[in-house]
């Protein structure tokens, strides 16, 4: 009981209802829009970092696996009219299985070759979805049919139930981060980035390991990209498997803090925040002016702050709860 | 061969570049025992270790465990069959805490992190760093570092035990200490080969002994009768007489 | 399909292989001596480009001519880049180096997009339309001299660096920076002029390609790809397996256009990418 009463456990129990009724509070449609993006880049840049945080392996392509996801949903749910709600699973999946031969070329390998890789993957997977015109429209991108309100096939006509199911699924790679963290995985994981040779000589099969963890990396992005396509309706090669979304995704955990489990959560927050701010600033008006403006921040967190901000945000939870009252406390 | 040979090395050769580091390196290690390896630098005893730990492959040869042969196995395979080894110049995870280091090697055979933990403290125990555990592996003193690298080798429960020079720069206490611990090892069931180039502990230690030099075994015996053999004193001595 | 075709294709790519290598040669330079993987490479191209598009324009120069302002130029953006950028990183992990070079490129890439806009740009010269025809194959002289300045170029890098000091010193602390410090050679000088060479030999592809390539913001990307490609086949921080790969992937990509379609050229590069790193990942001219 004084678990649940003290400041550790209430803390983030009321941060869930805040996240909760959020959207209830905001004045417009736009900000729970806002939302919604925010909680896919936390999605987003958790899965990113388990293999670029904890596996220490970067992933410049993560879009390869958000873009399959959501191409292999939309073709299925157009084609057959299968509920999103399963074809989630299936890109999820098919994501899964093409990072496994990427991270069996490229993890038996030292050197900078799985960042490399993983643009090459992204960048000719969008080719080949541009090629392939007959199947996949090329261009002009797939649409979901609009079916009103449908929530079998994952369309609703107001954005909250959109943001509740973002939300879930932000909180679940949250947990299933923490998961991995606390099992053989996340401690072999840990130990191959701190000398892979003593971690090897100890048993550890450092290939399979790193791919285990971007197995799971992509199934996650994949299921995101799901989700994406049937929020927005539409989407294109250039946007779902374009190098900007994937460099987008791991400044997302970088500014946060890799290989922490809350880090790329605060990353995405405070990623958006700072695209829509710089969206209000600039108007639109000077292209190319705002992602000077992320690259940047990129440059600037590498040289000051290559860590992220989570170390901050670490020291200030602990300040806050420590001066929180607690069951103890009222005792004394 | 007969059935209490646990390792067996045949025929092992290795060629890095222009330098032939081991040639046709053959030899056993007995169930229970404390085999000492011992030669002047580069005679290629820590290739050796690599080599049968699959940090290398061979060019030639092979190696043998408990029967089963295990050439060219990477390290990870090596050592879930049994041979964990340390390494010359110690490896810690710095960042990691004493007892995070050891939990690497206990989860091997525990997968739970639980029971991998509990098995950990026991380990620390038998080396002896149960006070440090929750220092940072990076901070610890030289004697400590080397404890350590034994207490991770040991945590993966294996059968035999390669220590690379694990007493290099201790002191004459510490060495001491060192015997008794691998001592004690080895009466608990442990097969160990030790390389050493601090001559009162191999010779104190082994139950026989190996002579490398340039990478060729030109000795093998009890160590009584290798510290008076002429061909392992010319091997330490030979540098002078080379050149004169 | 027929014979002439295929010899077009496969001249194209040779001619155009040069450039690949140019580009490829500056990012094994810097990786070779500074062990830093340079995403941003791509976008010293495209600098080198709009130089000479804007000398060109603004002044008339001669875009080969103007490679003589736009290469010191570059070197000296090198020689910044490494100073400010690079240094501080230069024993950080990987992360940091591989995201401060993605960094600078996506800054270097949206101040061209910001200042200059969007539209694509051509130069027209007096040449730009000359063509040799030889037994039903056509040769753009704009290609043939892109091609054969690269070569110049790369030919005058590699006696630099083979007959000169200062290009001696550049490879021994390539091959190990300790032994050259030992050898007097001070390691951060020749980080400085790894970094400016090898900006100013990509910066050069640029110059030689204007005559004949669209200059837009994002052009580098597309270099940079196929140059990472080239650098791993030819094996990293290799200059002349740089240019034998270079051949093979120039080759590949045109007859791959060739024969599956001018947007797949790109998917032909990348499955060299897997089969090299497949079979052999230390490149031509790695020990295995």
């Amino acid at each position: 009981m004084n678990r649940v009463l003290s400041p550790q456990g209430y803390v983030p129990a009321v941060i869930l209802l805040v996240l909760v009724v959020l959207p209830h509070l905001m004045p417009n449609p736009f900000y729970v829009h806002i939302l919604v993006m925010m909680a896919i880049f936390v999605v987003l840049g958790q899965a990113w970092n388990l293999i670029g945080g904890y596996g220490g392996q970067l992933s410049l392509g993560h879009a390869a696996f958000f873009g399959t996801g959501a191409y292999v949903s939309t073709l299925l749910v157009n084609a057959h009219g299968i509920s999103p709600w399963l074809t989630m699973w299936l890109g999820g999946i098919v994501a899964l299985f093409l990072s496994l031969p990427v991270g069996i070329i490229c993890f038996r390998l030292q050197g900078p070759y799985f960042a490399i890789a993983t643009i090459g993957l992204a960048e000719a997977l969008r080719l080949l979805v541009l090629h392939f015109r007959e199947i996949t429209n090329g261009a002009q991108g797939l649409t979901v049919p609009f079916k009103g309100n449908a929530p079998w096939l994952l369309q609703f006509d107001s954005k909250f139930p959109y943001y509740y199911i973002a939300l879930v699924m932000a909180v679940a790679t949250v947990l299933i981060t923490r998961r991995m963290e606390r099992s053989r995985l996340g401690h072999y994981l840990v130990a191959i980035g701190q000398n892979q040779d003593a971690a090897e000589a100890l048993g550890i099969d450092s290939s399979r390991a790193k791919a285990k963890a971007l197995a799971l990396s992509a199934f996650i992005t994949g299921v995101a990209g799901v989700f994406y396509a049937q929020y927005t309706y539409v989407i294109h090669p250039d946007g779902v498997f374009g190098l900007g979304l994937s460099v987008q995704i791991a400044l997302v955990a970088i500014v946060g803090g890799v290989g922490t489990i809350l880090g790329p959560a605060i990353g995405a927050v405070i990623m958006e925040c700072f695209i829509q701010s710089t969206q209000i600033i600039f108007a639109g008006q000077y292209p190319g002016l705002e992602l000077m403006v992320y690259g940047g921040l990129l440059v600037a967190v590498i040289l000051w702050r290559p860590r992220g901000v989570f170390p901050w945000f670490a020291r200030l939870y602990g300040w806050i709860v420590d001066h929180l009252p607690s069951p103890g406390a009222a005792q004394a | 061969m007969n059935e209490s040979v646990l390792l067996e090395v045949e025929g092992l050769a290795k060629r890095f570049g222009g330098v032939q580091a081991v040639v046709g390196l053959s030899f056993y290690v007995r169930t229970g025992e404390i085999l000492g390896v011992i030669g002047p630098n580069g005679s290629g005893k820590t290739t050796t270790f690599n080599l049968i730990t699959g940090f290398y492959p061979p060019d030639r040869g092979l190696v043998r465990f408990a029967g089963e042969e295990i050439t060219g196995l990477r390290p990870y395979g090596v050592c879930s069959r049994g041979i964990c080894r340390t390494f010359q110049i110690a490896k810690p995870f710095r960042e990691l805490t004493v007892f995070r280091n050891v939990l690497m090697g206990t989860l091997l055979r525990h997968p739970n992190p639980a029971a991998a933990s509990a098995r950990a403290e026991e380990v620390l125990r038998l080396v002896g760093l149960e006070g440090r555990a929750h220092t940072l592996a990076g901070s610890l003193t030289t004697i400590d570092q080397r404890r350590l690298e034994v207490a991770r080798a040991l945590g993966t429960e294996p059968r035999l035990l390669l220590l690379d020079e694990t007493m290099a720069g201790l002191t004459p206490t510490e060495v001491e200490e060192a015997i008794r611990l691998i001592a004690r090892l080895r009466d608990q069931g442990l097969t160990v080969v030790v390389v050493e180039h601090v001559m009162r502990a191999v010779m104190s230690l082994s139950d026989r002994v190996v002579v490398l030099d340039q990478g060729m075994k030109i000795a093998e015996g009890k160590p009584k009768e290798i510290s008076s053999d002429p061909r392992v004193i010319q091997a330490y001595l030979g540098a002078e007489y080379r050149h004169a | 399909m027929d014979l002439t075709t295929i010899l077009q294709g496969l001249l194209t790519g040779i001619l155009m292989a040069g450039i690949y290598a140019l580009v490829a040669i500056g990012l094994t330079l810097i990786f070779g001596v500074v062990r830093i993987v340079n995403f941003a490479q791509g976008e010293f191209v495209m600098m080198g480009m709009y130089a000479t598009y804007w000398l060109w324009k603004l002044w008339g120069i001669d875009p080969y001519l103007s490679l003589l302002i736009t290469m010191p130029l570059l070197f000296c953006f090198g020689v910044l880049i490494q100073q400010f950028l690079f240094r501080p990183i230069l024993h950080a992990p990987d992360l940091a180096q591989i995201f401060m070079t993605v960094g600078l490129s996506v800054i270097l890439m949206n101040a061209a997009l910001f200042f200059f806009t969007a539209d694509f740009r051509t130069v027209k010269t007096a040449y730009s339309e000359w063509t040799l025809r030889l037994a039903g194959v056509a040769l753009p002289m704009p290609r043939l001299f892109a091609f054969l300045g690269a070569l110049l170029l790369a030919g005058l890098l590699t006696l630099f660096l083979s007959k000169t000091d200062l290009g001696k010193a550049l490879r021994a602390v390539a091959q190990d920076r300790e032994v050259s410090m030992l050898l007097g050679i001070n390691p951060d000088r020749m980080y400085l002029l790894a970094v400016g060479l090898g900006a100013a030999v990509s910066g050069a592809a640029g110059g030689l390609i204007v005559p004949f390539f669209y200059v837009f913001p994002t052009v580098g990307v597309i270099f940079v790809l196929i140059a990472f490609v080239v650098v791993i086949l030819g094996t990293l921080g290799s200059i002349e397996g740089a240019m034998l790969a270079a051949l093979i992937v120039g080759v590949a990509e045109s007859l791959g256009i060739l024969f599956a379609g001018a947007d797949l050229g790109l998917v032909v590069v990348f499955a060299i990418l897997v089969a090299t790193l497949v079979f052999k990942p230390s490149g031509l001219r790695g020990q295995a």
